[in-house]
């Protein structure tokens, strides 16, 4: 008897750990809302129409149906999200290719003697914190790009859209590329696993068929570890939307204009909200926080549905439950 | 036996959650000022002497005041052991919020409180430690080291604004009779801060003074409105403008005088700027200390002023006071104590405000009728 | 059959192993394309591993460059003041992760056996798996700005360890539960079988033999969790502040330095002193060194793991 009961509390207790998960989301996206009312009622529909971004601190305090904002002040969230979107495009665009090719390379053509060491040194760029590759792409990446790369891609390809002159290093190329660098962990070592698990038989038929290692690999290895893949190709991307100090130091930071090429600055939400903070506090209506958390808002709808869909994905394919954890 | 980790597991699980939600709570209660139990004996007195009760005041906000404390709070400590300060480079913003909810016991500011934040906190003082400038840099590898070029409030504005896009636009070469032959058909970069910044509020507040079309459409702030010029860059923190204007030939940008050798080591020339009287001035102490003269007389007992655009023939247009944000009612007497005897120190040009520390980050100490106006400003703090 | 199993690609690959009878010049050009794509194919994850591998290594020589020029005794045990040195940066850091930890773990594991050993399957179980996934996704600067407005503003914690460990305690939750219910089901059903034949309850059967079956998986789990926690910046920007001296280790209304904050701040954009980039320089090559060894750690570990 006293044993159940003992059991009941266990049980009991142990309950409340997973419960503190829902109630941390819940807690979360209620703040949100409730410190965002200020600007989902003033700024309506603009807020997802505007590209300027206008806190016009220097101006009278007033009252808008009945809250407190500043005569002249505009938020448009325009520019952060095409910042936001574009980045995350040319991380995939970058990191896509790449990370498959690394899980290519670890899963079917590396040598035994290479897999281990180069698995490793890939799953430590997963654990390399974000403010240590911006701090090298502000150091490194931006003045290479600035000097050697940009000025190339300029000089060569400015018939292609997107590729003229000016350049200027910090910018969407800049954060693109860090942001690749940071997804290529994951897509590589999920769809490493996935590729991992390809049955035995498949690889027999292929040999009996006479295919080229390239054809074994494409009709047959990717197709089978095609959900995995374009789980893992989402959960990159929802790294990248949401990444803020890296891109931070090397998107530019841009306001108020969209870019027009590659070597534009830039800006996404997540930079533009830890990097306006400070600003947002001398706003003496509350206005401009009250615009930055929806900003929040926004972004985490944005990454929760992208997350969301990815671990779906990648849950239904084929990986390792070790892979699961890391992501 | 079982029953036994089941209660531990149970009470650890049960006091993580109760004590962090309780945590919050107490020390909820005694926010009012002083986190670090102000009066609570932590050290005696190295001597042995007396016991003294050891007060600890904290310091948050602007990044270019942070350096200074940095300097000063070594060498005051070092003289008086009871008091201990901490410091923290955050962002003006971050110390006038904190030091209104009264988390912290200095806000480190660039900019005064405007009004509308003064109606929201009446009981907050604006106390001036320092004079800062800025310079513009530019980066036009035509004109040589030993020239600067001359710019106006006008002329900056219509580059930030987009109306005056190459340096050889007739504008430039008007205020720059001299090496007008030298200024090339480029494209000018202008390089604003990407963060809110109190250099980016005395550099609008320049031009808001200085060109009314300016002033009407962008105005002033830590963040603006910046028009929309598709030459432009941002760059993220002074250190960030050096460099961006380093790296970007024909660029233009508005740095914080505490970077002036940075940026001469980077190859970039700085301006002589238009004043109210029409002069193009340099950025010498003589210059700055004249701007601070001229408005001295105006200066109101809260001595929340602006010094951008001063008045005189020699005043150099761009200059700050650094702000000190205090809150008048302190929750003790020995922080209150403590508070205005550190404040005073860091005034008194023996001490604090002297050379010593404050050429280093190039500050200029404050003239003598302002040092006044601060301690009956740091008298008031109870 | 070993040695079929390492040519089973080269049969096609080398020429002279084709014995074609016809001799058709289409089959041949085919052939001929073919081996083409197969052996452009080849470059290609060679390509894109170097391209990986470049940037990693000049991120880890130029940190581990820097650092080791920078490395001394007095900028490990001094304080920040003066920018003499980064020790309360590195307490400061410790103290936040061993706060969070203290909150996270026990909420995480015992969440993870919840589920594991009480309501697999279950509607609950199912609901907790989604909402850790959304919890996992959050990004880290919204998780801060939630920490900012609910602790440091609205309770009135104000910037301090406390609020900062919350915030990272949400970050860490997700990677402990999934981890530590993992482990337990892979814990094999002879086990529990034998225990239930044995008469024990349920409590002792999980704490006296499921949870020490997991416990290699559940410390990865919370290792990992703990890699990412020292790394992290946006979550604590508004929720520790920032500090050039010991924490006082009052909870609340008390702010904290840590390594993440002196990259940023004293790093060349913010500061104009070599003293201060030299700081930041070596909290980067400090951090490096913390976040890879917990690294190494918890794979060897999960290596470990697998092999159960």
């Amino acid at each position: 008897m006293q044993h159940r009961s003992a059991d009941k509390i266990y049980k009991y207790v142990t309950a409340m750990g997973g419960g503190n998960a829902l109630l941390f989301i819940f807690v979360i996206g209620a703040i949100l809302v409730i410190f965002s009312y200020p600007s989902l009622v003033v700024n309506g529909l603009h807020f997802f129409s505007s590209i300027t971004w206008n806190p016009h601190l220097s101006g009278e305090m007033i009252t808008m149906n009945g809250i407190k904002t500043i005569s002249g002040a505009s938020y448009g969230m325009v520019v952060f999200a095409v910042g936001t979107l574009i980045s995350s495009a040319l991380a995939l665009l970058f990191g896509v290719p790449i990370g498959l090719g690394v899980a290519i390379f670890l899963s079917q053509t590396a040598p035994k003697k290479v897999t281990a060491p180069i698995s490793f040194l890939v799953e430590m760029m997963a654990g390399i914190p974000s403010v240590i590759y911006g701090f090298w792409g502000f150091i490194v990446l931006g003045p290479f790009l600035l000097n050697v790369v940009e000025p190339g891609l300029a000089a060569h390809l400015s018939f292609i859209p997107f590729f003229n002159p000016p350049v200027y290093g910090y910018g969407l190329l800049a954060s693109g590329m860090i942001l690749a660098l940071m997804i290529v962990p994951i897509i590589a070592s999920i769809s490493r696993d996935a590729m991992l698990q390809t049955p035995k038989e498949l690889k027999e038929g292929a040999v009996a068929l006479g295919l080229t290692k390239w054809e074994f690999i494409r009709s047959m290895v990717l197709p089978f570890a095609k959900t995995s893949i374009i789980g893992s190709i989402i959960l990159g991307l929802g790294r990248s939307l949401g990444e803020t100090m890296a891109v931070a130091m090397v998107a530019g930071g841009a306001v108020n204009y969209l870019p027009h090429t590659f070597f534009y600055s830039t800006n996404t939400m997540a930079a533009f909200m830890a990097l306006s903070m400070d600003s947002a506090f001398t706003d003496p209506s509350g206005m401009f926080i009250s615009a930055l958390v929806e900003l929040a808002l926004v972004l985490m709808i944005i990454t929760t549905t992208v997350n969301v869909i990815a671990r779906a994905l990648v849950k239904r394919g084929f990986i390792s439950s070790e892979t699961v954890i890391k992501i | 036996m079982a029953l036994n980790k089941i209660i531990i597991i149970g009470v650890i699980a049960a006091a993580v959650i109760i004590g962090v939600g309780s945590a919050i709570f107490f020390t909820n209660g005694n926010n009012s000022g002083n986190t670090n139990p102000a009066s609570s004996i932590t050290a005696t007195n190295p001597a042995g002497t007396s016991t003294l009760s050891a007060v600890t005041l904290s310091e948050t906000g602007s990044t270019l005041l942070y350096p200074l404390f940095n300097l000063w709070v070594p060498a005051y400590t070092a003289a008086s052991p009871n008091v201990h300060i901490t410091t923290a480079g955050t962002g003006s913003g971050t110390g006038i919020s904190q030091a209104s909810t009264g988390t912290v016991q200095i806000g480190a500011s660039d900019a005064y409180m405007l009004d509308s934040q003064m109606s929201q906190t009446p009981d907050m003082l604006n106390i001036p430690l320092a004079i800062s400038a800025q310079q513009i840099n530019y980066n036009v590898p035509e004109i040589p080291a030993s020239t600067h070029l001359n710019l106006s409030g006008p002329v900056l504005a219509g580059i930030y604004n987009g109306s005056i896009t190459y340096w050889d636009d007739p504008q430039i070469k008007d205020i720059n009779q001299a090496v007008a032959n030298l200024l090339p058909h480029k494209v000018i970069i202008p390089i604003h801060r990407s963060d809110g910044s109190g250099d980016t509020f005395i550099f609008t507040q320049y031009l808001t003074k200085s060109t009314p079309s300016w002033s009407n459409a962008i105005g002033f702030g830590t963040t603006v409105n910046w028009p929309s010029v598709s030459s432009s860059q941002a760059a993220l923190g002074n250190g960030g403008m050096v460099q961006a204007s380093a790296q970007n030939k024909y660029s233009i940008a508005y740095i914080g005088v505490s970077f002036f050798d940075d940026a001469e080591k980077a190859g970039l020339g700085y301006a002589f700027l238009q004043n109210k009287d029409g002069n193009f001035v340099d950025i010498t102490k003589d210059n700055i200390n004249s701007a601070a003269s001229a408005l001295v007389s105006q200066t109101p007992t809260d001595e929340r002023i602006s010094l951008v655009y001063a008045p005189g023939p020699n005043s150099y247009p761009i200059i700050n006071y650094e702000y000190a944000i205090v809150k008048k009612t302190q929750s003790n007497p020995d922080t209150a104590t403590a508070l205005s005897t550190f404040l005073n120190w860091a005034l008194d040009p023996n001490n604090g405000n002297s050379p010593q520390f404050l050429d280093k980050v190039h500050f200029i100490p404050l003239p003598p009728s302002i040092v006044q106006l601060s301690k009956a400003q740091i008298a008031q703090i109870q | 059959m070993k040695k079929y199993k390492e040519n089973t690609f080269n049969v096609i690959d080398q020429q002279q192993s084709i014995l074609q009878p016809w001799q058709d010049p289409r089959v041949l050009s085919r052939y001929r394309t073919r081996k083409l794509k197969n052996s452009l194919f080849k470059i290609f994850p060679i390509v894109s591993l170097l391209a990986i591998l470049y940037p990693l290594l000049d991120i880890l020589y130029m940190f581990a460059y820097k650092g080791v020029q920078v490395i001394s005794f007095t900028r490990l045990t001094g304080l920040t003041s003066g920018y003499v040195g980064l020790a309360n940066e590195i307490v400061g850091t410790f103290f936040l992760i061993a706060l969070s930890s203290a909150i996270v773990i026990p909420m995480g594991v015992s969440g993870g056996i919840y589920m594991a050993e009480f309501s697999r399957k279950s509607k609950y179980t199912e609901m907790v798996h989604f909402v850790i996934d959304i919890l996992a996704g959050v990004p880290s600067i919204v998780l801060g700005y939630a920490g900012y407005l609910l602790l440091v503003l609205y309770l009135g914690c104000g910037f301090s360890a406390l609020a900062g460990a919350i915030t990272l305690s949400v970050l860490m939750l997700p990677y402990i539960i999934r981890t530590t219910e993992l482990s337990l089901n892979r814990v094999p059903t002879s086990i529990r079988e034998a225990a239930t034949a044995l008469g024990c309850t349920k409590t002792t059967m999980i704490n006296r033999l499921t949870l020490r079956f997991a416990l290699p998986g559940i410390l990865t789990g919370i290792l990992l969790a703990i890699s990412i926690a020292f790394g992290e910046t946006a979550a604590l920007l508004f929720t520790t502040g920032a500090s050039d001296y010991m924490p006082t280790g009052a909870l609340c209304n008390s702010q904290v330095g840590y390594l993440t904050y002196a990259i940023f701040q004293f790093s060349p954009f913010q500061s104009p002193f070599a003293s201060a980039n030299n700081l930041a320089y070596l909290a980067a090559f400090l951090l490096i060194i913390i976040v890879l060894s917990i690294n190494i750690i918890a794979r060897i570990g999960l290596r470990r793991l697998s092999k159960i």
